[in-house]
């Protein structure tokens, strides 16, 4: 039988304030004004809840970009959802919290980019790091559970002890330590953003610690670099099992790359309803289940643990989304891997310097070389 | 962490609260995913509404079932909320 989503990704919008390097949109992004109203949202929340699933994942972009956000929820909330609102903070004001809280928000997800106030800005390309941290006390004062994310890359994982301190100041339920995932953004600045093998070994160990000492206090959750893994990771849990994404236009992806793949149509939900596109729809079944496998995983004993990893991944780099992921060590063309991590294992890591600058225009000059960075849609 | 005392509040933590619609009875949600507690453990963490003090839990656990040794349902419960707690989905 049909497994139900258990989960509804909803990317409201792709506007935001910061222009992150490691970014997980597509580089093709929606404009504002091909953004899905509030009333097809709404609907599509209630199918989502309907089928069974039990989370909305707020994201965007900024979700506070939506003028629409309390109502979105509280839309949400009354069809049983469990609210998760994943932000970078920007947009936030105690009374526009309070308002989202009473609407029925769960659980709040804030980024951080660095615990240094230089280097954070610098890699998000504004000035938001204060702010961050005020609203991140103002988080605790309201019954939500609170997450904080910090994606790390080669240019501050190596003090990330001083990073896991930070977030433990500001007191989360949860921390997670997320590897940058070399997808849209983040792929375009892979020379500048991958870590040495030495430096992931480092982080491992730091992140061991730091789950001892905060244990019953905090939980990390950590994901791990799959271009240092032996196995891919099961990207979205397989392909339209668990997980249904939805982009600022309505259109239902089972990841949130799986625009990319060429030769797919991704149905809208303003068209067709969610039920329908995830039972019936091409692009949910193309990789459902195991008949689509290629060798090794066809008879591969992992099959049904990682599902042949990531199909994005498998396009981007063995330019070919059914052949298997190739950061498994299996696949036949874990070689364009292992050639990128020689690269950068073979080189000194040589580590840029934060430039402190006013304007993203001038961060965008002075880091050319090093990488680009996320623009906003039209 | 330890186990509760007999002073603490035993409740879900921030972020954790039970489902609300059909099928989402007895399951407790949480930020990244659900669990579905059933026999003893809901009947434990029914009563964990943080105005019960840990002992009251306790007290009210034994009078359901009688015939089980007292010293035994406080360390049930005590490792069963204990294990919750590490995972952050309750606090005392």
């Amino acid at each position: 039988m049909l497994p139900n989503p258990l989960a509804l990704i909803a990317e409201i919008t792709h506007r935001c304030p910061l222009h992150c390097v490691y970014c997980s949109n597509p580089l093709q992004m929606t404009s504002a004004k091909s953004e899905l109203p509030t009333e097809v949202w709404l609907r599509v929340f209630s199918e989502a809840a309907q089928m069974g699933a039990l989370h909305l994942h707020l994201t965007g972009g900024e979700p506070l970009a939506r003028t629409d956000l309390a109502q979105l929820i509280a839309g949400a909330h009354s069809a049983g959802l469990y609210t998760n609102l994943i932000t970078s903070g920007l947009g936030l004001s105690e009374e526009r919290l309070k308002q989202l809280v009473d609407a029925g928000l769960d659980h709040l997800q804030l980024s951080f980019q660095d615990s240094r106030e230089e280097e954070a800005n610098w890699i998000a390309g504004a000035k938001a790091q204060s702010h961050k941290i005020a609203l991140a006390r103002m988080v605790r004062n309201y019954n939500i559970g609170f997450t904080v994310n910090l994606v790390i890359h080669r240019q501050n994982i190596d003090h990330l002890e001083e990073m896991v301190r930070f977030i433990e100041d500001l007191g989360p339920d949860r921390m997670e330590i997320a590897n940058a995932q070399y997808y849209g953004w983040a792929l375009e600045n892979r020379a500048a953003l991958i870590p040495t093998r030495e430096q992931v070994e480092r982080a491992v160990k730091v992140v061991e610690e730091a789950e001892k000492r905060v244990a019953g206090r905090i939980r990390i959750d950590s994901v791990v670099p799959d271009y240092y893994a032996r196995y891919p990771k099961a990207c979205m849990g397989g392909w339209g099992r668990r997980l249904v994404l939805i982009d600022p236009s309505g259109k239902a992806l089972p990841c949130h790359a799986a625009g990319v793949i060429p030769g797919m149509t991704f149905e809208n939900v303003s068209e067709r309803s969610l039920a329908e596109i995830w039972n019936h729809s091409e692009a949910f079944q193309r990789f459902r289940g195991e008949s689509w496998m290629p060798e090794p995983c066809r008879s591969c004993d992992r099959r049904s643990e990682d599902f042949g990893g990531c199909r994005c991944q498998a396009l981007l780099l063995a330019g070919d989304a059914t052949a298997t992921d190739p950061a498994c060590s299996l696949a036949p063309a874990h070689g364009v891997i292992e050639e990128v991590l020689l690269q950068i294992n073979s080189e000194p890591a040589a580590l840029a310097q934060p430039a402190s600058s006013s304007s993203l225009t001038q961060l965008q000059a002075q880091n050319s070389a090093l990488w680009t960075y996320r623009v906003n849609p039209e | 962490m330890a186990h509760p005392e007999d002073t603490s509040l035993p409740r879900l933590a921030k972020g954790c609260r039970w489902g609300t619609v059909n099928e989402m009875e007895g399951t407790v949600l949480f930020p990244e995913g659900a669990i579905k507690v059933q026999g003893t453990g809901k009947t434990i963490l029914e009563r964990c509404d943080g105005q019960k003090t840990f002992a009251q839990v306790v007290d009210e656990l034994m009078q359901l079932y009688a015939g089980a040794p007292p010293a035994l349902i406080r360390e049930e419960a005590g490792k069963f909320l204990e294990s919750l707690q590490n995972k952050r989905i309750v606090d005392y």
